[in-house]
């Protein structure tokens, strides 16, 4: 493998990043979402939250993929591309994952927080906003790196449908040069290149904000 | 003067570059309760864990029955199985029920055969007076009786001597008093022990010898009216001052 | 969905694969993973060096990229013959094993310093002391995070598709191309993974519940 293999195989990296990204941003707007209705108990809707949550967890990303992209993809337009199916695959669930580090990250604050800002005059959603959710995002912070990497490394199953990610450049690479061992072996490295620095920093700047405001 | 179970022979104890021991001589003889006092930090721990071969002293030498213990290379696990130690956390197996926290040692130390071991720690709890919490869990039990399980678990080895390190020092006042009076019990039984403890009135009348430590130094030694009611240091004197409130 | 009746029995079939590779992974894994974090805790320096480097190369990258190595480049290194199968089960154990480490070392880690030094005042050797104190609070302190990693190494199992083992997404994904019904087939094939991945958390929580000791429940 020379150097221009290891450029082609950097082409790879740009989808296998957005894929990420956003889904990551689809999450992030569902999680908090189904956090919210879960912890102020809306309507019945935290019945709903709660069997989305557990079929998108309980469901390999991969066969969502598909239902999208083959299933939905025959009569809904947007569906065919499936660079977006594999998106909204990996957004919808990591929305079920997400939903569930916010919610711990609120529990953790605990109600003692609560009761004290209620206790000074401000109304719930107030106290919510201004004193459990600012904490709750910091407690969040490693539990959201994690699932940033799990995305990125997840983000590969998209390979299957045909996007041009950083797997299906691996792949061409080993046809093309009938190298067996090396582009597979560079797409891992590359992988964890990516991945470990996202994680190592969300969770540094957790503990690191943590201890800046005692959180536990 | 009686068989001399455990000796210590200028222990000296550095932490890195903090000497926590600086040359202690100590001996504990058969069928006798020796108390060891003192304020924080000077040592006293740190002595017992060593006596209790729990960790090495950087210098001098600890002699189990007259044989000296590292000097000859004996086995550890051998002779810790014949001192007891009760630890000032309960440190009791948290998987296993009383009875089975009291037998582990019998079965696979002893290697007695299991209605020997059942058997044995059925009555070392009674002598606890545990025998009806055999089958609760650690955390079901109050500090002061996990306290007595432990004491129970170091009694069932039939060990030589016993080893105590501030065993109520983590207890509420309510709970010292049941684990004090099993130790009281266990020396009238003529078990050997040595205890570290701020309970002064357990030293007072349960103590044959008792020993003033402070900064890693052993400053007082002698019977209990002789160093309670007249210390000959400074700094025994402040101690016990603050400490009986006089 | 009659249709999919008479594909009944290669669903069954991928069912079963998948189910296999899921306690073979699992398992393996297990013993993997406990050995790694022994050596990681109780071993020396080169040891946690070697099992971080283990660790992070099968955490940090993607199973799909891992299958495909021990598929594709392995065989052509070393000259290894292996079907799909196997080289897929190894993969999904080293996997595994990866993941479980760090489960078993915070549970290792969570047996309180203060019972080691119990353990040695009684005279129980390291030895006895890992047999009779560590393993047996680690392995149900680690209960729960052992579900997880049964549900996540259960869905895996459809990853295995890109070297052609004939598990359940793969045979959907055969069934949808001859019946040209991809919406049904992969959304009856969605309902029999949940299914199975329900059934599979509550026999975890009643064995949880079976050996939960008080006082044993510690967060890793």
């Amino acid at each position: 493998m020379d150097l221009d293999d290891f450029l082609f195989l950097l082409r790879g990296v740009p989808a296998t990043l957005s894929i990420s990204f956003l889904s990551f941003l689809i999450g992030f707007v569902i999680g908090f979402i189904i956090a919210i209705i879960k912890e102020q108990n809306i309507f019945g809707l935290k019945y709903v939250a709660e069997g989305y949550e557990k079929f998108l967890r309980g469901v390999p990303v991969l066969v969502i993929m598909l239902l999208f992209h083959f299933g939905f993809g025959g009569f809904i337009p947007i569906f065919k591309d499936p660079f977006t199916s594999a998106t909204l695959a990996l957004g919808l669930r990591s929305g079920a994952f997400q939903s569930q580090i916010f919610l711990g990250a609120i529990n953790s604050v605990g109600r003692q927080q609560m009761m004290a800002a209620l206790s000074v005059g401000l109304n719930r959603w107030q106290a919510f906003r201004h004193v459990i959710l600012p904490q709750a995002l910091i407690v969040a912070l490693p539990g959201l790196g994690s699932e940033m990497a799990l995305l990125i490394k997840d983000s590969s199953y998209s390979f299957i449908l045909g996007v041009l990610d950083l797997t299906k450049h691996a792949d061409i690479l080993r046809r093309a040069t009938r190298s067996f061992l090396f582009p597979y072996l560079a797409a891992a490295i590359l992988y964890i290149l990516i991945t470990f620095p996202i994680a190592n920093y969300l969770d540094k700047l957790g503990s690191k904000l943590k201890n800046k405001y005692g959180l536990r | 003067m009686g068989e001399v179970v455990l000796e210590g022979r200028g222990i000296k104890k550095w932490y890195g570059k903090l000497q926590v021991l600086k040359g202690i001589d100590i001996k504990i003889e058969k069928g006798k309760t020796k108390v060891i006092i003192g304020p924080s930090g000077s040592g006293k721990s740190t002595l017992l864990r060593i006596l209790g071969l729990l960790e090495p002293p950087t210098e001098g030498n600890v002699l189990f029955k007259g044989r000296d213990v590292y000097a000859e290379k004996l086995d550890l696990n051998k002779i810790r199985a014949k001192i007891g130690f009760v630890f000032q956390e309960p440190s009791l197996f948290r998987h296993l029920t009383a009875l089975d926290n009291v037998k582990l040692g019998l079965r696979h130390v002893l290697k007695l055969s299991e209605d020997e071991a059942r058997r044995k720690a059925l009555e070392t709890l009674r002598i606890v007076h545990l025998e009806g919490w055999k089958d609760h869990y650690p955390a079901q039990l109050s500090g002061g009786q996990q306290q007595r399980v432990g004491i129970a678990r170091a009694l069932a080895m039939d060990p030589e001597i016993i080893l105590f390190d501030e065993p109520t020092a983590s207890l509420d006042i309510e709970l010292t008093w049941e684990v004090i009076d099993t130790m009281r019990e266990l020396a009238e039984r003529g078990i050997t022990m040595l205890v570290v403890t701020h309970e002064i009135s357990f030293a007072k009348e349960v103590a044959d010898e008792i020993i003033f430590m402070d900064d890693g130094m052993i400053l007082e030694e002698g019977p209990p009216e002789k160093v309670l009611m007249n210390p000959k240091s400074e700094r025994a004197r402040v101690f016990l001052r603050r400490l009986l409130g006089v | 969905m009659e249709f999919l009746l008479q594909y009944s029995r290669f669903i069954i079939e991928g069912f079963i694969t998948a189910l296999t590779m899921t306690i073979i992974g699992v398992s393996g894994g297990a013993v993997l993973g406990i050995t790694t974090a022994l050596l990681d805790v109780y071993g020396g320096r080169v040891s946690k060096v070697l099992v971080g480097i283990y660790v992070e190369f099968f955490r940090g990258s993607p199973l799909i990229v891992q299958l495909l190595i021990f598929y594709f480049s392995i065989p052509a290194v070393t000259g290894l013959n292996w079907d799909a199968y196997t080289a897929g089960a190894v993969t999904l154990i080293l996997n595994s094993g990866a993941y479980q480490k760090g489960y078993f070392k915070g549970a290792i880690e969570a047996v309180f310093k203060d019972q080691l030094m119990a353990a040695a005042s009684i005279g129980l050797t390291f030895r006895q002391t890992l047999r009779y104190i560590v393993l047996p609070q680690a392995l149900k302190i680690v209960i729960p995070a052992w579900t997880n990693e049964l549900v996540s190494l259960g869905l895996s199992t459809s990853a295995l598709i890109i070297i052609g083992v004939r598990e359940l997404t793969s045979i959907a994904k055969t069934i949808a191309a001859q019946t040209f019904r991809p919406l049904e087939v992969y959304f009856t094939i969605a309902i029999i993974y949940f299914i199975w991945i329900t059934i599979m958390l509550k026999i975890m929580d009643i064995v949880y519940r079976r050996v939960r000791i008080p006082g044993l429940e510690v967060s890793i």
